[in-house]
């Protein structure tokens, strides 16, 4: 049996049993990683998931249950389960139906490579030796302290009671190193640098491993700063986990319809400064959220949530949109089979500005630059407040020294109107948002006087 | 699965050491949001892994089609995986000596989950869902959960070892948001340990909903704490934190080894005498608790600071045997999709004989930090972790309540710093990353220290 014919089976099994509507989502992802442990590779491995979620609605009454073998048998007992709690739960006078067939926009380009599809053991290590190579070759101070890459082909397929039918791959190739810099009983902070890419040309092991070398450099002989409040460079990582963090729970519909997004009934206003434009992409071409389809089998598309400033859009499931009696933006997403699902961003792309980060840094006056953030960010209020690793110091345009024992906070959503400058180069992150650095303005810097 | 199928998979196995491990994790979550149920979710992953060390060097597969002959191949590709890495390897691996065990262990359980009534569980987390949103009028929107995770371990080796392990671990959380004139900010609040339904009983859901919904209430008018550096009473629920971020992490011999703060700190003063911190892989109900970890050697009680002095750190069957000490029974795994690689277990600090009152009085200025969020280690000793709500101490008395905020701080100092101690310990949950996620336990009394605050101008 393939794939469509375990979630045909779970959807017919289901129906069989009472229920009133049915889905399937099968899922079988591919993964070949090494790690990197106390500077050496550790280990190897080859992992497969694969299972089946079925969730089902009797009387407006959900219920969800998983299965991680794949066969006649499993399925069918999962099935059972998923009726079984779907009688004992609550109606949800809200629901509407799971989403109904529609066509699909064609599969965005670069989404899938079958040279990371067949990746072989070898190859992987190949890939680490390179960026170990480049970062220990690249200064005598430089220590590896961890690291992983993993290559990933996810095969999705997902079928439900109201006609949707959808199936496809996708790959992507992932790494980060961990290093650390030390001289003269001096040890720097751990500096993390990350990379992914759904194609494998477009993967550069070596980029890694030199970046990750240069920000441990950048935290060696550090100096403490007195406090102030002032303008902050956030690095593409720090500035997705600080501004973009919150702006992606505010224009999740579920929290608007909750009363959880402080942007609720503010569609036309201004959000943030005129610089910023924010655009959910589902159908980028290479990117890492992108599909024809969501995770529940609804048309991805690109939805606009931010234009020079404005808030213009939230993104949706088909469970969101159908209390409005909206379209679904096809933002479903989940972590795996073993979830329902609930709504992500795509990709989540700033719109670059014109400006490369050395311009971003002549800019400043007085003020600092953090290449990553290691704290809290409360993404309801925007509050956030944390340690700027890797921060260095900036006065009349130029980077003085590197900064000790420094501390950032201020909130998010006063810091979208106090843009000052939006980069030019963006890279993905961690989150799947797509962000150049940003310069912001009025944040605290903290150190102990 | 039968031990006697795996022990079967290895006996022809002659190349080096290998070990096979059989994880069956079944989930039960109930999720309710703003008085609906959301999720009601049942299921269960079951795999195996292999893990093969060939002249120094590992291999490691996973699978999640059973049956002897697809673990047979498992055992083939993580043997090629190890001899294909030979070559690389600047550090040939070995392993600590360590008794072969056979033996069984089960969660002491007065309420086995598995013959629970679904029914009972869902009303019960609509009530406390029902309770909190009464709570106040600002409170617009809450999640509530309870989840069981039952987990299935056999593990044997080619050295002899067969255990099993059954574990079962009951956790829920109660996420409040409260809005109030343009205002905006969320509570939140958890119950969990290893054990059965009784812990329903013993720490009610409804009392973590109770917490989360005075604090949010609360704090939806007040103003951030200020920025500085203060002296801070941590509440017990949080010193766990201190534990696990400020030195947990850094005497994981993995990070030792790198050059972590506690490296060559054996035997020296790290903190205060007031400190005694330990890892303890048997804690009763702790949510790390395992009478035996992921390489089958035995847990224990592992001091590493005791009364200010660093004794001991936490290690693997590799790093012990690297470092020349015994292993302690901290190589633990998240599912059978990884490798087991160190981690804490129960980390604490052990309790000591203040009041909250006498904390507070020699405080003239500073601050009551209650309420965790996430926190971070870095190897250099700096480390962070979130608090949610911060009530000002004004010469020895407590005074208005202001938001949390992230405060950090270097191990070494903060540790010295611990003056004085509670009694009013507690064990709390935890779910630690690195690499890859596992549940921890965290624990301690309220004490009394300095940190950086994060705060507001």
């Amino acid at each position: 049996m393939n794939f469509l014919d375990f979630a045909n089976l779970a959807v017919k099994t289901c129906q069989k049993l009472g229920a009133d509507e049915a889905e399937a989502f099968v899922q079988n992802e591919q993964i070949v990683e090494v790690v990197l442990e106390r500077a050496e590779i550790q280990n190897e491995r080859f992992k497969t998931h694969s299972g089946i979620g079925i969730r089902v609605i009797k009387d407006k009454k959900l219920g969800f249950a998983f299965a991680s073998k794949l066969s006649k048998e499993n399925v069918e007992k999962a099935c059972k389960a998923a009726v079984s709690l779907a009688k004992v739960s609550l109606p949800n006078p809200e629901w509407v139906s799971l989403p109904v067939k529609e066509r699909l926009p064609q599969t965005p380009e670069g989404i899938f490579d079958p040279e990371i599809a067949n990746i072989s053991g070898d190859k992987m290590l190949n890939f680490v030796i390179r960026a170990y190579n480049e970062a220990k070759g690249y200064d005598k101070r430089v220590e590896i302290d961890d690291g992983k890459f993993s290559a990933v082909l996810n095969e999705i397929a997902i079928l439900n009671s109201r006609g949707v039918e959808a199936q496809g791959k996708t790959t992507r190739i992932e790494g980060y190193l961990v290093c650390v810099a030390k001289e003269h009983g001096e040890a720097s902070s751990m500096a993390y640098e990350y990379d992914v890419s759904t194609m494998l040309n477009d993967f550069f092991p070596e980029k890694i491993g030199r970046t990750a070398a240069e920000k441990a450099l950048l935290s060696l002989y550090t100096k403490k700063v007195e406090p102030f409040t002032g303008m902050v460079i956030l690095d593409s990582d720090p500035a997705a986990s600080i501004l973009l963090n919150p702006v992606i729970s505010s224009v999740n519909a579920d929290n608007v319809q909750r009363g959880r997004s402080l942007w609720s009934g503010k569609i036309g206003e201004k959000v943030a400064a005129a610089k910023l434009t924010i655009l959910d992409d589902g159908l980028m071409a290479k990117g890492i959220g992108s599909q024809s389809f969501d995770f529940e089998g609804a048309p991805r598309q690109k939805t606009p949530t931010i234009t020079r400033g404005k808030l213009v859009g939230f993104i949706h499931n088909s469970y969101t949109a159908n209390k409005e009696g909206k379209k679904s933006t096809g933002n479903a997403y989940r972590g795996s089979y073993t979830t329902p699902p609930t709504i992500a961003a795509s990709n989540f792309v700033v719109k670059a500005g014109k400006k490369k980060l050395e311009e971003l840094i002549a800019e400043v006056e007085k003020g600092i630059i953090v290449r990553r953030f290691s704290g809290n960010v409360r993404l309801e209020s925007g509050e956030f407040s944390g340690i700027a690793k890797q921060a260095s110091y900036i006065e009349n345009g130029e980077i003085k020294y590197a900064l000790k024992e420094t501390m950032i906070s201020g909130n998010a959503f006063q810091a979208l109107n106090d843009i000052v400058e939006i980069g030019c180069e963006i890279r993905p992150t961690g989150i799947r948002a797509y962000t150049p650095p940003i310069l912001v303005d009025n944040i605290q810097i903290i150190s102990k006087q | 699965m039968a031990v006697e199928l795996l022990k079967d998979c290895i006996k022809d196995f002659h190349k080096g050491y290998v070990e096979l491990r059989y994880h069956q994790r079944r989930s039960f979550n109930v999720s309710v949001k703003d008085g609906k149920i959301d999720t009601l979710n049942n299921g269960a992953v079951e795999g195996v892994c292999a893990r093969v060390l060939i002249d120094g060097s590992w291999g490691f597969a996973s699978t999640t089609v059973l049956g002897k002959e697809k673990i047979r191949k498992m055992l083939d590709n993580a043997t090629s995986l190890a001899e294909a890495s030979k070559p690389v390897k600047k550090r040939p691996a070995s392993l600590a000596f360590i008794k072969p065990c056979i033996d069984k262990y089960e969660t002491p359980m007065k309420r086995d989950p598995r013959k629970a009534d679904k029914e009972e569980l869902v009303s019960l987390v609509l009530d406390v869902d029902k309770t909190v949103r009464d709570y106040s009028k600002t409170i617009v929107s809450d999640t509530v959960t309870f989840n069981v995770v039952d987990d299935n371990i056999a593990f044997v080796n080619s050295e002899g070892s067969e255990i099993r392990q059954r574990i079962v671990r009951c956790f829920g959380n109660v996420t409040v948001i409260a809005r109030e004139k343009g205002n905006i900010t969320s509570a939140y609040e958890g119950i969990g340990e290893q054990s059965g339904l009784e812990i329903l009983e013993k720490t009610p859901l409804m009392n973590a909903g109770l917490i989360a919904a005075e604090r949010a209430s609360k704090l939806v008018s007040a103003k951030m704490a200020p920025a500085g550096y203060f002296p801070v009473i941590l509440e017990n629920r949080i010193v766990g934190l201190l534990a696990h971020e400020a030195v947990g992490h850094c005497a994981e011999a993995d990070l030792v080894f790198g050059g972590s703060f506690l490296a060559n700190k054996i035997g020296e003063k790290v903190a205060s005498e007031k400190v005694t911190l330990v890892d303890d892989g048997r804690f009763p109900n702790g949510f790390g608790t395992m009478m035996y970890d992921d390489e089958g050697v035995p847990t224990q009680k592992t001091v590493i600071i005791e009364k200010g002095v660093c004794k001991s750190f936490l290690h693997s069957r590799e790093t012990a045997q690297h470092f020349g000490v015994n292993p302690t029974g901290n190589a633990r795994a998240w599912t059978f999709e990884f490798d087991p690689i160190i981690r804490m277990r129960n980390t604490y600090i052990e309790v000591g004989d203040h009041t909250l009152e006498e904390l507070a009085e020699d405080i003239k200025e500073g601050f009551f930090l209650k309420g965790g969020l996430s926190g971070q280690a870095d190897f250099n000793g700096e480390f962070m972790f979130g608090t949610q709500e911060a009530i000002r101490i004004k010469n020895g008395k407590l005074a208005e309540a202001l938001r949390g905020i992230t405060i950090s701080g270097n191990s070494f100092e903060v540790l010295k710093n611990v003056d004085a101690i509670g009694k009013d310990f507690v064990m709390r949950v935890g779910l630690c990353g690195k690499e890859q996620v596992n549940y921890v336990g965290m624990g301690g009394a309220s004490l009394r220290t300095k940190v950086l605050m994060g705060g507001a101008k």
